[in-house]
């Protein structure tokens, strides 16, 4: 039977025509066949002459194309883009595969486990360098200035973040590609104490206290634009809101302060009664009025550190040094 | 400071990747034409005009526009692809550092998270059977590519690039880092004078 079978779409025709026929011709189909595969039609000539010699056979395998490759080829000629696994094209002995029976992995010939995994070929250093020169013209060169996160945050102080996905799926859409992220310093905008303090409180959570950065995060409108833009609009609102007072500001009371103020606390009222005790008052003092004295007794060393001290134990916290200091400054005081 | 912009027509880019793939299918239609030579007779020989010599010939220089527009700054660019299988990412991180380093960018952290597995407990028969059960499980790998300080259009060519490289069944996550200067309207406040009096005004 003839084995140099070309196109295996006939092959079942052909069990068909061996059972009528009892005779396995092989051409005939290939004469009769309605395809048009754009392979060989066998002559009738040719037929005849397989018939007699085997020998002539053998002189039509088919040599693959890493025999006729030259050692210093231009392998981006054969491999320009990705392209599946040729055995026929890859003239290297890679063996794939489970080793059944104890052999050994199976060679690339017919070898579908290659076929299947993504390769590389069209990648090779050498084609990337070659990518990579026709590439350059398009690329622009960042800034020279800017060779450090600081500078980068002292001269652009905003910060926006986005996330572009990409994947195969029934849709390429991927809808938490909206999401934009604006994170900035509140030290590099132009903000005095009080405004300041009200960013912060018109802020709440988006605000880090220990970074010192507002993050807004969008994601409310479809598109990453109309995202960004909504985020600008955010920060101006807060910026702008903020040198703003109101009326009812003043109203403010003890319990929103964002941070201790010795004066006109309990603390101070209490060091004043224990210095006036400590010190009876003589004649010329009491001659002068009472804010006067305040003020003397305030303006003194001792007073001030340890107002010093309870300033930083209620603000940062009870450290080591912070509870050292307050002993010292109590000490002083009380002259013990 | 400002950077111009190239807008590179990434059309042009996309047409030198098609002449390559057109070129090439037209070889590779050629050659297995030309594999049967004895035996085709009816069927045309492969012209040599067709045949590829390694040269691309390209029909027009491309142009690259340069704009007066500022470019985008980004501060970092992570890349992180997800997929199935280590060795396929393997060879994309070789890919991807080598072009970031021809393009002459500057790399950051390259790195690998670890892998996430997912495992399901499914019953093995269609009805009862609740006893025989089977298991799978999904493993997805990850590496990441950190690149820092890279211009908006250099990084639409590496982005574009790898993207158009990147394996089947790979997954590809881009976070960009852009810096901005802060706005006009940002800079002063809108109400200046007001705030200025109250100062004044004990």
């Amino acid at each position: 039977m003839a084995s140099s079978t070309f196109c295996p779409v006939l092959l079942p025709l052909r069990r068909i025509n061996c059972n009528l026929n009892k005779i396995c011709t092989l051409v005939s189909l290939n004469r009769t066949a309605a395809y048009s595969t754009g392979l060989p039609i066998n002559n009738g000539a040719e037929r005849q002459d397989r018939g007699r010699s085997g020998q002539r056979r053998q002189k039509k395998i088919m040599e693959t194309r890493t025999e006729k490759m030259a050692v210093d080829q231009d392998w981006t000629a054969v491999y320009p883009t990705a392209a599946s696994f040729k055995p026929g094209s890859v003239p290297l002995p890679v063996r794939m595969g489970y080793p059944v029976n104890r052999g050994v992995p199976p060679a690339k010939k017919g070898n579908l486990e290659l076929i299947k995994i993504p390769n590389f070929l069209h990648l090779t250093p050498l084609a990337i360098r070659k990518h990579c020169e026709a590439l350059k013209p398009f690329c622009t060169e960042w800034p020279a200035a800017l060779d450090s996160d600081a500078k980068c945050e002292e001269h652009f102080p905003i910060q926006m973040q986005n996330k572009d996905y990409v994947f195969a799926g029934p849709s390429l859409r991927n809808p938490d590609a909206r999401i934009v992220r604006l994170t900035v310093k509140l030290s590099s905008l132009n903000l005095d104490e009080h405004a300041r303090k009200k960013m912060i409180k018109l802020s709440g959570e988006r605000y880090n206290k220990d970074t010192d950065t507002l993050t807004i995060t969008t994601d409310s409108c479809p598109l990453k634009q109309q995202n960004y833009d909504y985020a600008m609009y955010l920060l101006t609102v807060l910026y702008h809101e903020s040198w703003k007072t109101e009326a009812w500001e003043k109203e403010k009371t003890r319990a929103d302060m964002e941070e201790y103020v010795w004066e006109d606390s309990p603390s101070q009222k209490n060091v004043l009664e224990t210095l006036l005790r400590m010190h009876p008052l003589g004649e010329k003092q009491q001659q002068q009025e009472e804010e006067e004295v305040r003020e003397e007794l305030l303006g003194r060393k001792e007073v001030q550190e340890y107002k010093d001290s309870i300033t930083k134990l209620k603000n940062e916290g009870e450290t080591e040094s912070n509870m050292q200091k307050y002993k010292e400054a109590v000490k002083k005081l009380l002259s013990i | 400071m400002a950077t111009s912009m190239r807008t590179a027509s990434i059309r042009l880019l996309s047409k030198t990747i098609r002449n390559f793939s057109s070129k090439a299918a037209a070889e590779r239609f050629v050659c297995k034409r030309s594999l049967q030579p004895a035996l085709t007779r009816t069927i045309c020989v492969a012209p040599a005009a067709f045949l590829h010599t390694g040269h691309v010939s390209r029909t027009q220089t491309p142009s690259i526009t340069v704009t007066d527009e500022p470019d985008t700054l980004f501060q970092k660019l992570t890349v992180l692809v997800k997929g199935h299988d280590r060795a396929v990412l393997d060879s994309y991180e070789f890919f991807a550092t080598m072009a970031a380093r021809e393009l002459g960018l500057t790399l950051g952290k390259v790195f690998e998270p670890p892998k996430n597995i997912e495992r399901l407990t499914l019953l093995k028969s269609v009805h009862i059977f609740k006893k025989h059960r089977v298991q799978y499980e999904m493993r997805t790998h990850f590496r990441c590519i950190e690149i820092s300080r890279i211009t908006g259009s250099t990084a639409r060519v590496y982005l574009e690039y790898i993207q158009r490289n990147l394996p089947e069944g790979v997954a590809m996550v881009v976070t960009k880092t852009a810096v901005v200067k802060v706005p006009e309207h940002i800079q002063m406040p809108m109400w200046g004078e007001q705030s200025q009096e109250e100062k004044t005004s004990p």
